[in-house]
């Protein structure tokens, strides 16, 4: 496992990985992130915010199109790890672009308060 | 029972973590029978499963009733009510009653939500998102009924509209 990226994590069935790609990080999330994998997947946030944050990052994609659904204590992982980039100096703040499949219809809203919530940080792309 | 214009269902269990996934997909099987209608189905089905979380945290003694129920209100809409019960400690009660009348005195579903939002940033014990969540993004009405012997009963109510079916 290269220092330039994070362990995957697997949580319930919940599994997400991390790899850097050029100058932008990318995240893939699959299953569902419900009270199995909440306490997990906030402390693999944190970490993907140590990470981005030691490489000066400019952008981490996070793909959630084969995310089935997300629960409210996970989606706080997602306002906490946010909130740590809101947090950060300048120099240490990145982009946040969410992938989102129309057939997920969770997606549309939890991420719509999730724009609201940073929009200066994050962008949402739906296929 | 089960009809196109009255349908209804209870089950009593002890839900654990990995049972509310299932009970989740179940319950959104039910909802596209009888509703016919994938954004009303997700809806409902977040609702469920955030109710169905929060009694597992806090029920004292595991144990847990959660009733659908779908009747048509008049000739455009059926009313879709989810409810669970479960006992809970003094304090859980407390704090359900405070996040209530805290909720109910903010009008606006969505502002509350992204105040509570900014909230758990930094909180530790859990999100304190869940019930915020079915008004902000299901779109449903939520009440709390408190029992003298301890019961806890948290009801999520909607009008679905039959024209915005698929």
């Amino acid at each position: 496992m290269s220092t330039m990226t994070i362990p995957p994590l697997t949580a319930g069935t919940l599994k997400a990985i991390a790899d850097l790609e050029g100058s932008a990080l990318k995240v893939h999330m699959s299953g569902n992130a419900d009270l199995q994998s909440a306490a997990q997947l906030e402390a693999w946030l944190h970490e993907l915010h140590t990470l981005a944050s030691r490489l000066a990052i400019g952008e981490t994609v996070v793909d959630l199109r084969t995310l089935e659904f997300m629960n409210s204590s996970c989606f706080k992982g997602f306002v906490s790890w946010i909130g740590e980039v809101q947090d950060a100096d300048q120099s240490g703040q990145y982009r946040i672009r969410f992938l989102s499949d129309s057939r997920m219809l969770w997606q549309r809203r939890s991420l719509h308060a999730l724009r609201c919530f940073a929009a200066d940080l994050i962008t949402v792309e739906t296929n | 029972v089960l009809t196109k214009d009255a349908a209804s269902f209870e089950l009593i269990f002890r839900p654990n973590i990995e049972l509310i996934s299932v009970v989740r997909k179940f319950v959104e099987s039910f909802y596209r029978e009888i509703l016919d209608h994938d954004d009303i189905t997700f809806r409902l089905a977040l609702a469920t499963h955030e109710l169905l979380e929060n009694a597992v945290k806090y029920s004292s003694n595991g144990e847990t009733i959660i009733r659908i129920a779908i009747h048509r209100s008049d000739a455009k809409e059926k009313r879709v009510v989810i409810e669970t019960s479960n006992k809970a400690h003094e304090a859980n009660q407390q704090a359900l009653l405070a996040l209530f009348e805290e909720m109910n005195a903010e009008h606006d579903a969505f502002a509350y939500y992204q105040k509570l939002m900014q909230r758990s940033v930094k909180r530790r014990d859990g999100s304190g998102l869940g019930i915020a969540r079915i008004r902000a993004e299901a779109e449903m009405s939520v009440r709390l009924n408190l029992e003298h012997d301890g019961r806890v009963h948290i009801l999520a109510e909607a009008d679905v509209a039959e024209e915005v079916r698929a």
